[in-house]
């Protein structure tokens, strides 16, 4: 079982310009790692729709790695949207699915399907080529370089340990947090 | 309605992508839109994931159009809400109004799909204009970019007539 704390230090220290997209459970800790204009807090948005707001931005700029953190919970609401990436795939798409089986911010409540689920397979049967679970340590280091090199559309399923998370109230509000991402991704300032 | 007459305002309006799922009503407009080497489409498998998509098409600096019927909006409702409206995206939608002539006095049987729709995009502070006739498209197209532009929200024309 991975520690998601962990994981995400280690990612943040390996990331350079890519766009970050997070959401819930991993929203709060991320944000304290990283708070940068390419960085979004996918929060006060739509359930379940950080893997397909990702793949439009990725779409956008296919120069530049987008990397989106997908709650299991959040990823279950909107299956669809894999067969959506899989049928246009772009190459600068990573997906982490953080997999602890519950809804974390809530009370970890437990998400339908916690611990049979294989997202992996279900990622895989979507179309996507590029899938990796990752459940310990050592293979998170062997292959945190591949969450950056991989050509896309990449699926790293992350079993990480369950926390303790609040809701996340992110340092902006939501449309001064996208007004920031589009300025930054323009070259302008906001 | 001529589908060519919508794609070629779209086009001349700047957009890029067309993002949506195909009805009855526009299935020769996107047959012409696929037909197009200037639009990018992008199918979505249900509805909301077009405002989620539409959405980060935007904030990289592309100019997305949605296309999808009324039902799908319905569906759509809290990506909708949560992405386009709330990012403040200046998105035109151009909606299929499914059941549009069940509105017509003394149509036999009320479609809800066209009921409901109205009264929610009223309630949802949705600007729209109708589409009727060939003669209407450059117009309303035309003023819902505007009006979006001008507001840095979404708005919407409404295809009442299906698309040849």
């Amino acid at each position: 079982m991975l520690d998601k704390y962990t994981c995400l230090e280690k990612l943040a220290a390996h990331r350079t310009d890519e766009v970050v997209i997070s959401s819930m459970g991993v929203a709060t800790p991320w944000e304290k790692l990283s708070d940068g204009p390419f960085d979004l807090a996918h929060v006060d948005t739509a359930m379940g729709h950080v893997a397909d707001f990702a793949y439009g931005l990725a779409l956008a700029q296919p120069e530049r790695r987008v990397i989106a953190f997908c709650g299991d919970g959040s990823t279950l609401m909107c299956l669809g949207s894999l067969v959506t990436i899989a049928q246009r795939p772009t190459g600068n798409l990573t997906l982490v699915i953080t997999e602890n089986g519950t809804y974390e911010v809530t009370g970890n409540q437990p998400v339908p399907g916690a611990g049979e689920v294989d997202f992996a397979a279900i990622a895989r049967g979507a179309g996507l080529r590029e899938v990796y679970t990752i459940e310990d340590e050592t293979d998170f280091d062997a292959k945190l370089p591949l969450h950056f090199q991989l050509p896309g559309p990449a699926v790293f399923v992350w079993k990480i340990a369950r926390a303790e998370e609040p809701v996340p109230k992110p340092n902006r509000p939501i449309l001064e947090r996208a007004r920031r991402l589009k300025s930054a991704l323009a070259g302008v300032a906001p | 309605m001529r589908a060519e007459l919508i794609v070629d305002e779209i086009k001349k309006q700047g957009a890029t992508h067309i993002v949506g799922l195909p009805d009855n009503g526009a299935r020769s407009l996107f047959e012409a839109l696929w037909r197009d080497p200037d639009l990018d489409v992008v199918t979505v498998t249900r509805e909301g994931e077009a405002f989620a998509i539409a959405t980060g098409l935007y904030l990289g600096g592309k100019y997305p159009v949605v296309v999808i019927q009324n039902t799908g909006l319905f569906e759509a409702g809290d990506a909708f809400r949560g992405m386009a409206h709330n990012m403040g995206v200046p998105l035109v939608m151009i909606l299929g109004y499914r059941g549009y002539k069940s509105l017509a006095p003394g149509a036999p049987k009320v479609d809800t799909a066209a009921s409901f729709f109205e009264p929610t995009l009223k309630a949802w502070n949705i600007p729209y204009s109708l589409l009727t006739c060939d003669g209407e498209v450059t117009e309303q197209i035309d003023a819902a970019f505007r009006k979006a532009a001008a507001t840095s929200l979404p708005a919407a024309v409404l295809l009442t007539v299906e698309t040849t």
